[in-house]
């Protein structure tokens, strides 16, 4: 039996499609994707079954409260976690379950806090997956130093990985098919980060692992939600994302060690008309820098040890160079992460520690990137970021020489 | 040796391509429209196709999707005398982006890169 709070005023029992919106204190926010949703699935989904889910964490703001008196044409079901359990991917494993008692066959999951979704995203996420496609992930214009930890770490690594170019891995808003929702709620590698902010990055990983058909829906407008300054705390959600990537990467060795080039994923959806720029996003360069030297002070010693010689001995003269000369490799980055998952790995110390250890040097491999691109165009930060994703494809010999 | 498809308007490219391509062993087909892509690939079944972009009768990012939505996995280089053209989002769904030249060297390079990089089955 699920222990969940469940509410089905409509009393839905099976369902095509499902539009899932995970909240957490939400209440400001959630009407609109609501709104938006509903009049995706009755502009784009006629003639199918279908219910909008509010997957919350027990709100304490009125969230489920705005979630029912949004404008909506679409049944709803509310459901929750109880007293006491958090987390995003505690959300996504209600709806997972949910999504097999229905028996539907599409699932489409969008942000609460979205300002910018429109029906057409419920299109574009949700028609895949009634052509033969088992995964979609969004495809948007982010302002250069918006995703600052996809452009670095999720969506080079798992292409290195896994072989499959997938632009935003962790972009939050997805498409999936029903039967990979229950493929994820059987899978054995769910832990307690993938329980929180590790959840998109280990549904993408498994989409990929899977070898389910995944296309990229291309949704016209810009993600507007709360963005934040890379340069700002992480908060767990850099520990959770990159521990689930490293903790997958032991799993799937089989897999990935396999994997030679990364191969393209279709694009889904154009003719959106005119696409929108995204708002700017600020960045504070001299907290990127100090936060990577107060890191040093904290975890040089086990920098030495988890870095192998020659990858320590180039980031110590990294960490030599003054602001207005700074900058990262990419190459070095790459060995960096490999390395760093090299250790987490042979568990040389316990993974919050590890991870709190990697977050500075990923504050320093931010500010290179800022600094590389400050003078670019979007498009052309784009390619650079191209550029980095091929030198973590061409260091892969590196990786395997390490990994043994 | 592979089986390649190259697709291309401009007769010359075709002649070219297929002399260079066969001269190294491969067997090729060689068409002037991308309009019947689909039954060619079919019959043809290619390990890798080659796609123009700026054709008279049709796009090749069109053809492009086509080709992806129908096989999930098939190779596809796209080679174009414009590098503007990569700024498309829709070049997205090609393996790599090649602008043209008569030293077919950065091609033959991709096409390996391209033959390579097959993702292998789960356990």
């Amino acid at each position: 039996m699920t222990d969940w709070i469940l509410e089905n005023p409509d009393n839905v029992t099976e369902a095509d499609i499902v539009v899932g919106i995970p909240s957490r204190n939400e209440a400001d926010t959630i009407a609109f994707p609501t709104q938006m949703a509903s009049e995706g699935l009755t502009s784009y989904f006629k003639g199918m079954k279908a219910v909008i889910v509010n997957c919350d964490n027990l709100s304490t703001d009125g969230t489920k409260e705005a979630f029912f008196s949004a404008t909506c044409e679409v049944p709803r079901i509310y459901v929750s976690t109880p007293e006491g359990v958090a987390g995003k991917g505690n959300n996504f494993r209600n709806l997972f379950q949910l999504v097999c008692d229905l028996k539907a066959k599409a699932v489409v999951v969008v942000d609460a806090d979205l300002k910018s979704i429109t029906p057409k995203w419920i299109k574009n996420l949700g028609e895949p997956l009634f052509n033969d496609y088992g995964y979609v992930t969004p495809i948007y214009l982010r302002h250069k130093y918006d995703g600052t930890i996809t452009n670095n770490i999720a969506y080079p690594m798992s292409r290195c990985l896994y072989g499959r170019r997938v632009r935003q891995p962790i972009g939050g808003d997805f498409g999936f098919s029903g039967e990979l929702a229950r493929f994820y709620l059987e899978h054995e590698t769910w832990d307690e980060a993938v329980a929180y902010f590790g959840i998109d990055i280990w549904m993408t990983t498994l989409a990929m692992y899977s070898r389910k058909q995944i296309t990229q829906a291309f949704l016209g407008r810009p993600k507007i939600h709360r963005a934040k300054d890379p340069a700002s705390s992480l908060g767990p959600m850099f520990k959770e994302v990159v521990g689930t990537l490293f903790n997958l990467q032991s799993k799937f060795e089989s897999f990935w060690k396999e994997v030679k080039m990364s191969r393209p994923t279709a694009i889904f959806g154009f003719g959106l008309g005119e696409t929108e720029m995204p708002p700017a996003v600020s960045v504070d360069v001299d907290a990127l820098y100090h936060n990577l030297h107060n890191g040093y002070q904290d975890w040089k010693d086990l920098w030495r040890e988890a870095l192998a010689p020659e990858t320590h001995s180039k980031l110590m003269e990294v960490m030599e160079l003054a602001p207005e000369h700074f900058e990262f490799p990419s190459q070095l980055w790459a060995h960096v992460l490999f390395d760093m998952s090299v250790a987490y790995r042979d568990r040389i110390t316990d993974t919050n520690t590890l991870m709190n250890s990697v977050s500075p040097l990923y504050f320093g491999r931010t500010l290179s990137f800022v600094r590389s691109t400050e003078g670019m165009a979007m498009q052309q930060a784009e390619e650079y970021i191209e550029e980095q994703c091929q030198t973590f494809e061409d260091a892969k010999p590196y990786l395997l020489e390490r990994w043994g | 040796m592979a089986r390649i498809i190259i697709v291309d308007d401009e007769e010359h490219i075709r002649t070219l391509y297929t002399l260079e391509l066969e001269e190294d062993g491969h067997e090729v087909l060689s068409l002037g429209t991308g309009k019947e892509i689909i039954r060619h690939i079919d019959e043809f079944n290619p390990d890798v196709v080659i796609l123009d972009i700026k054709m008279m009768d049709v796009s090749g990012l069109d053809v492009l999707q086509e080709v992806r939505n129908k096989f999930y996995d098939m190779p596809v280089i796209l080679c174009s005398a414009y590098g503007s053209y990569k700024c498309d989002l829709k070049s997205v769904a090609a393996d790599y982006y090649v602008v043209k030249s008569s030293d077919l060297t950065e091609l033959k390079k991709k096409i390996k890169a391209a033959l390579a990089a097959k993702i292998p089955a789960k356990d």
